[in-house]
């Protein structure tokens, strides 16, 4: 009988595939790389015998041996001048602003020795790209030297040709051209000014990568100023967003803050927040309520709101969010991504509508965030083609890349005489241009920002400048013959304290705004259309956002909130679309994610070999693709990813499938969570009323009855009565998936970059992920109603939903009392301390990775390999200027050992040395660690639960905690709250 | 538990006061002005600083045109004093500083510059190492001599003995052969001796294994002959002094070479090695010692010393928290660095070695506000035991290493 019995390993050996043959006869898989790390040509070739190979090696061992007898001797060079403010080993924090043209942030800088290392949030929130913008000063691919026709020279010859060129073409009468990103330095508008009061004939144009033109121009037509409202989300109970990803990339990084300010659930209210787009933004997986439409209904959609809040019949999709808007006026805020200024402009009239203005928003109290003018920018090219333009200077911009019509700019520039880029990086733009001036980053400059009325920050220069580089406003008065633009900046601030001033980042001063006028424009009128066909829109992630920072391996390694792919942008496109398309995407044996590839036109440009990401969320007959990918000259790191989205545009694309695999990296492959309660989550109405709602303990079926997990152990208690117990409570209601966290985490304790290939295999060393899991449309409810098998159950349940909602939920080492790891460790390298914590004593490890395969959280690390120094990880760690960003408090971690979340156990302890020294307690603002500070929304909280002056002890006791896969008892000093949604 | 703390406070003022108020009534005592105020320029007997050599001169000037001088030399000078002017001309035209002593110091200083204190140091010390008597190596090597001999003692009277009888007689080394080969015969001696050795060996080979990365006493050479004798040590410098950051950071900080400069812009010539030594500072720091101007446009050299302490990069160690909150002397880990000229690491700077001192110091709690809610509940705890370092977790692995 049982020799009858065959088992297949698989499908494909079932059907006698001439592979699986052809496998068997191969003891493994993939081909062993010998070549590779064998892989000398010249060895074949040598003459040198196997016995003088043995001598040899015998002759160096022993040398070695004799060598390493030797004790090396180690210098200590102290400073000859030792500066006034600096302490070696003492850290030292500077206030400063964080502006690229794209990001914005009042910050607080930390330095070593001079080194900035950390960005925290000082007077705004920060988020991944404003905390990772340390990490991109350090960038060997910047451009280090003045370069005329791409060739190095140096500023006194660069100057004197510019002055001599720029005095020509006054003489001459030409017109000479400022192209910028938005200027929000008051002092820069002004040296313009004087710039062009020198020169004459100068144009000043501004331009934004990821344009807010249209909303501008609505603007300027319905209440006649051409400025960006302020937003007060916290102020609002009824959210409806268009599209706009507000939390995430839209305008301004404060709006994540307030956003859950008003949404609190302890407090019994929480604004209801609508989101209406295609593509499944970070805002839109926050959403209560998310509808699904094509880009091209946006328009109709909000004239149908328009005209239901003006007594009118609303469309059934949005008939509810308009009767909520009606019965919140002024409570309320309605956001709109469109970049056409007709469709602004009906926002604005729903927003005037509904009394909002000055109420949830402000055009009194304007942001200056975004002024970029795209007709201005139509009209420079098309002036720059008709050869009226003399000479262009950009600053901090790359039309080139990001421009729709960047070969229109191309060819225009082909005709201006004397073109000028005062830049970061040889970019795209750059290398076009006659002369590349290297800009300062903004932590080597001066300068002001003037983000919204009446606000001021200062930048101060924390790390002189590393390369030859010289900030714009420098070069502009150089090139008008002055000099100092230190001095400038503090004239242009008479009255202010500026010592004090530039202490403290920011101050306040009276600005006059222009004069609103009440809106007047006429409403544009839509009508509901549902255009055939696949319509393409363009957005930013979280990590690239306009891709200014392409070339920094923190943000290209950072996964996106959604999608959890690293390295790469890619059509996202929904399951429906897919199918129809015959397009999929399919997990190989190592269970790395793979996908098929298209070629996609839109405008009439077309994309070779686009993958595609089927994405849970994604409206049905819509794709979208991230910009900021497709960089090539970006430097060694940020060229070749992805493509470039910019050159697209938004529009209806046409879709030709191809052949070949595409390669993903993927930090998750899990879309749900297969009915099991990894993330607890209930409803506002539901918790009113049950605070416990969603948060159930498990318990056990003992003889005493049922038990809680933590009353069946074989464990004895871990004593944490005495001295500090620190704890960490993640709010899952207000965390919304930004992932500041991770890249302040990345910057605090030294987490290596890995690598696309590494992180495909799993490999990925963040100490922090952010796991996001989709609703399926099948639950174990729905399966006993409707006598669904378990097997078809959790089939279906491994399936998202077309609309699913999502949660996401930062997993870290939850510092296990009962350590699962610590068990099983053969060395004891991993250990509890008494605080709390669960230490891992790096060179204790042998790499046994007994702890990590134990580890119920999957949370512990390996290094596969060497991942500093080593050129096949060639990334900040594999390069001088990049390893200044290394945090000298943390041991870079080598090759063959586990690391893992520590909670930033540096930090702790030296709160506590300081605490010490000056004879206090610990302070609750004081006890932080770098996911806690760089949280926008206060979703991770950490403190000492054995303090009472630490919220941390209220918030372990309230009814929405619950610790992560509790009935292991693993008793974990990290726990979690429920996430509340405020809907039915 | 208010009223004690105040009543410790009170009694720790007080004690404080005490010491005070004996600093300043020491201050009275002409040695310790002088150490003060005139060592950095002026030695007795030691020849010629940047001030004259003071041997005799309470002899050379009377006690009035000494006060006079020392108060304040450049008003002297401007009086138009003779011998004044000329020791002005002399040295450079550097004006002394102006003291304005109290007379009652002032006559104190002048009574020890009359009589200072001959110098019995090398004396001492030498009879110091006498007293020492035979180390442990000459005591084993007497031991052997004698054994020898007695082993030549009775291997001669046994032949002597044996010449009586008219037996054939063995020389020393035949007799110490037959011996050894008698004892091994026996095979219970074989399995002792083999045991011994194995340990022996196993000693020795553990001993070299745990050593490895173990530098005590390196000693290395300085680029600069800098001795902490003369400075901890004769001039009684406080460590904190150069090495101030040990106060408030994780490490002691090597002084920079402006802080050399605080005394040194003065003090031009070394006790033990003139200005060779000295002059390295200037190199470094650009200064010219015959017009006490630092040099324009200098291209400064950061001085290259050779760091005797070091700690492997895994382990975090930092010195304010031993030395303010710990309140730990430098000399306990240093060794006494006041009397080295070279500086030597004196303790073992192993791992085991600071987990002893954790296991036995006890934490300084008193008066620390940071501690004392957790000091209540640890009195509880460890009801009747010493609360030491290890209780708060200072053997765990993280404390140290991360």
């Amino acid at each position: 009988m049982t020799k009858a019995k065959k088992y297949w390993k698989g499908l494909a050996e079932l059907n006698n595939d001439p592979i699986v043959e052809k496998l068997r006869q191969n003891e493994f898989v993939e081909e062993i790389p010998v070549d590779e790390f064998l892989g000398d040509k010249e060895l074949s070739t040598t003459s040198t015998s196997r016995r003088d190979f043995l001598k040899f090696l015998g002759f160096s061992t022993a040398a070695a041996t004799l060598a390493a007898c030797e004790t090396p001797i180690n210098k200590a060079i102290p400073y000859v001048i030792k500066p006034e403010e600096i302490t070696p080993g003492v850290a030292n924090y500077y206030a400063t602003t964080m502006y690229d043209g794209h990001d914005y942030a009042s910050v607080l800088v930390k330095t070593r020795e001079g080194r900035p290392i950390k960005i925290d949030a000082n007077k705004s929130a920060t988020n991944a790209r404003i905390q990772a913008s340390v990490l991109s000063l350090y960038d060997s691919s910047r451009l280090k030297n003045p370069m005329k026709g791409g060739v190095d020279t140096d500023w006194s010859t660069t100057d004197a040709e510019i002055i001599v060129k720029l005095n020509e073409i006054k003489s001459g009468g030409g017109k000479i051209a400022i192209l910028s990103s938005t200027i929000i330095s008051p002092s820069t508008t002004q040296l313009i000014a004087d710039f062009s009061a020198a020169y004459g004939n100068v144009t000043h144009v501004q331009m934004d990568a990821v344009s807010y033109s249209g909303m501008l121009d609505a603007n300027e037509a319905s209440f006649g100023v051409r400025v960006l409202p302020t937003y007060h989300f916290d102020k609002a109970e009824v959210i409806v967003s268009f599209g706009a990803d507000f939390l995430g990339n839209w305008l301004n990084a404060d709006y994540a803050k307030q956003y859950v300010t008003a949404r609190n659930p302890n407090s019994g209210k929480m604004a209801k927040h609508y989101q209406v787009e295609s593509a499944l933004s970070l805002t839109g997986s926050n959403a209560d309520d998310r509808i699904q439409i094509k880009p091209s209904e946006q328009a109709g959609l909000l004239s149908n709101l328009y005209s239901a809040l003006n007594g009118g019949t609303a469309d059934s999709r949005i008939a509810k969010m308009a009767n909520d808007l009606a019965n919140n006026a002024g409570k309320s805020i309605v956001v709109c991504n469109s970049n056409d200024a007709e469709v602004q402009t009906l926002v604005n009239a729903i927003n005037n509508t509904l009394g909002n203005y000055e109420n949830t928003l402000s055009l009194s109290n304007p942001s200056y965030l975004r002024q970029g003018n795209d007709t201005e920018v139509s009209a420079l090219i098309e002036e720059m083609n008709a050869g009226k333009i003399a000479a262009l200077i950009t600053y901090n911009v790359n039309p080139s890349y990001t421009l729709l019509d960047a070969d229109g700019y191309n060819a225009g520039l082909k005709k201006v005489g004397l073109t000028i880029a005062t830049s970061l990086y040889n970019d795209e733009s750059a290398a076009k241009m006659m002369y590349a001036c290297p800009d300062n980053h903004y932590l080597e400059s001066w300068g002001d920002a003037n983000p919204s009325n009446g606000v001021y920050t200062l930048m101060q220069p924390t790390i002189s400048p590393l390369f030859k580089g010289r900030q714009f406003q420098e070069s502009l008065m150089v090139w008008v013959g002055k000099s100092d633009y230190h001095t400038y900046l503090q004239n242009t601030y008479s009255s202010i304290d500026w010592n004090k001033s530039v202490h403290d980042g920011y101050f306040t001063q009276n600005q006059s705004a222009a004069t609103v006028s009440s809106f007047t424009a006429s409403v544009p009128s839509f009508d509901v259309v549902k255009a055939d066909g696949i319509e393409f829109e363009m957005y930013e992630k979280i990590s690239m956002g306009d891709g200014t920072q392409a070339n920094n391996p923190w943000l290209q390694e950072l996964p996106d909130p959604l999608s959890r792919a690293c390295w790469d942008n890619y059509l996202t496109m929904s399951a429906a679309t897919a199918r129809d398309l015959g397009i999929t995407n399919w997990n190989v044996s190592n269970g790395a994610l793979n996908g098929n590839m298209v070629n996609i036109t839109v405008n009439g440009t077309t994309l070779n070999n686009v993958p595609v990401m089927i994405q849970p969320g994604q409206a049905v007959g819509t794709i979208a693709m991230a910009v900021g990918y497709g960089r090539t000259a970006a430097g060694k790191c940020g060229d070749g990813i992805g493509f470039n989205a910019f050159a697209l545009g938004n529009g209806t694309a046409t879709i030709e499938v191809v052949g070949g695999e595409y390669e993903f990296a993927a930090t998750q492959l899990h879309h749900t969570m297969m009915g099991r309660e990894i993330v607890k989550e209930t409803t506002l109405a539901d918790f009113i009323k049950d605070p416990y709602s969603g948060n159930h303990q498990v318990t056990y079926a003992t003889h005493n009855g049922k038990q809680p997990a933590d009353k069946v152990t074989l464990w004895d208690k871990f004593d944490h009565s005495t001295g500090h117990f620190w704890n960490m409570s993640i709010d899952l209601t207000s965390c919304i998936g930004c992932s500041a966290c991770v890249i302040s985490c990345h910057a605090e304790n030294n987490v290596p970059v890995v690598g696309k290939e590494e992180v495909r295999k799993s490999r990925d060393m963040h100490w922090i992920r952010i796991d996001r899991y989709f609703s399926s449309d099948m639950t174990k409810e729905l399966s006993e109603a409707e006598k669904v098998s378990a097997i078809d159950m959790y089939a279906e349940m491994e399936e998202p939903s077309a609309n699913p909602e999502t949660v996401f939920q930062p997993v870290m080492c939850q510092h296990c009392s009962n350590a699962p790891c610590e068990t099983v460790c053969p060395v004891a390298a991993t250990s509890h301390g008494n605080e709390g914590q669960n230490h891992m004593a790096y060179n204790r490890c042998v790499g046994t990775r007994y702890c990590a395969n134990n580890c119920p959280y999957k949370v512990r690390r390996f290094n596969w390999f060497q991942y500093s120094d080593n050129d096949k990880f060639d990334f900040n760690m594999n390069d001088d200027h990049g390893k200044m960003v290394l945090n000298p408090d943390v041991v870079v971690r080598s090759r063959g050992v586990m690391e893992k979340c520590s909670m930033c156990i540096q930090k702790i302890q030296e709160v506590k040395l300081d605490a010490k020294k000056a004879g206090k307690k610990v302070r609750d603002e004081d006890a932080q660690t770098a996911c806690s500070s760089a949280c926008p929304t206060n979703a991770i909280v950490f403190g000492d639960v054995n303090d009472d002056t630490h919220k941390i002890q209220a918030l372990k006791k309230e009814e929405r905690a619950y610790k992560l896969l509790e009935h292991l008892n693993t008793d974990p000093s990290v726990f979690y709250q429920t996430k509340i949604r405020n809907k039915a | 538990m208010i009223r004690t703390y105040s009543l410790n406070s009170r009694l720790l003022f007080l004690t404080f006061f005490f010491t005070f108020s004996l600093n300043l009534f020491a201050q009275t005592d002409g040695e310790q002005i002088f150490k003060t105020n005139c060592i950095s320029c002026h030695t007795i007997g030691g020849g010629r600083l940047i001030g004259p050599d003071l041997e005799g001169v309470t002899a050379k000037r009377n006690a009035d045109w000494l006060k006079q001088w020392i108060n304040s030399s450049s008003d002297f000078i401007a009086s138009g004093d003779a011998d004044a002017i000329a020791i002005f001309e002399e040295y450079n035209k550097v004006a002394m500083t102006s003291f304005y002593f109290e007379d009652e110091d002032m006559d104190a200083l002048l009574a020890y510059m009359e009589n200072p204190p001959i110098e019995e140091k090398e004396v001492a010390t030498t009879t110091a190492e006498n007293d020492k008597g035979m180390s442990s190596s000459t005591i084993l090597l007497l031991i052997a001599v004698f054994l020898f001999l007695l082993v030549y003692i009775l291997t001669s009277i046994k032949n002597k003995l044996k010449t009586q009888l008219n037996q054939p007689t063995e020389t020393l080394s035949e007799t110490i052969i037959n011996q050894g080969k008698a004892f091994l015969a026996e095979s219970r001696n074989v399995a002792i001796v083999g045991f011994a050795v194995f340990i022996i060996v196993m000693k020795f080979t553990f001993d070299t294994l745990m050593g490895v990365g173990v530098t005590t006493n390196y000693q290395p050479e300085q680029p600069i002959a800098f001795s902490h004798k003369i400075h901890a040590g004769d001039n009684g410098i406080d460590c904190n002094y150069c090495h101030s950051s040990a106060r408030s950071s994780k490490t002691s900080g090597i002084p920079s070479a402006n802080v050399c400069m605080n005394c040194h812009a003065n003090i031009t010539s070394g006790t033990n090695t003139g200005t060779a030594e000295i002059q390295k500072i200037y190199d470094a720091i650009g200064y010219d010692p015959d017009t006490r101007t630092y040099i324009e446009g200098y291209e400064q050299q950061p001085i290259k010393w050779v760091r005797i302490h070091n700690l492997p990069d895994f382990a975090y160690f930092n010195h304010s928290q031993h030395v303010t909150v710990g309140k730990l002397e430098c000399q306990e880990c240093h060794g006494p660095v006041q009397e080295m000229d070279v500086v030597k690491q004196e303790s073992l700077m192993t791992m085991g070695w600071c987990i002893n001192c954790h296991r036995e110091t006890e934490v300084k709690m008193e008066g620390n506000d940071y501690y004392t809610s957790m000091h209540e509940k640890m009195k509880e705890k460890y009801a009747g035991q010493k609360i030491t370092v290890d209780k708060m977790g200072g053997l765990e692995c993280g404390k140290c290493h991360y």
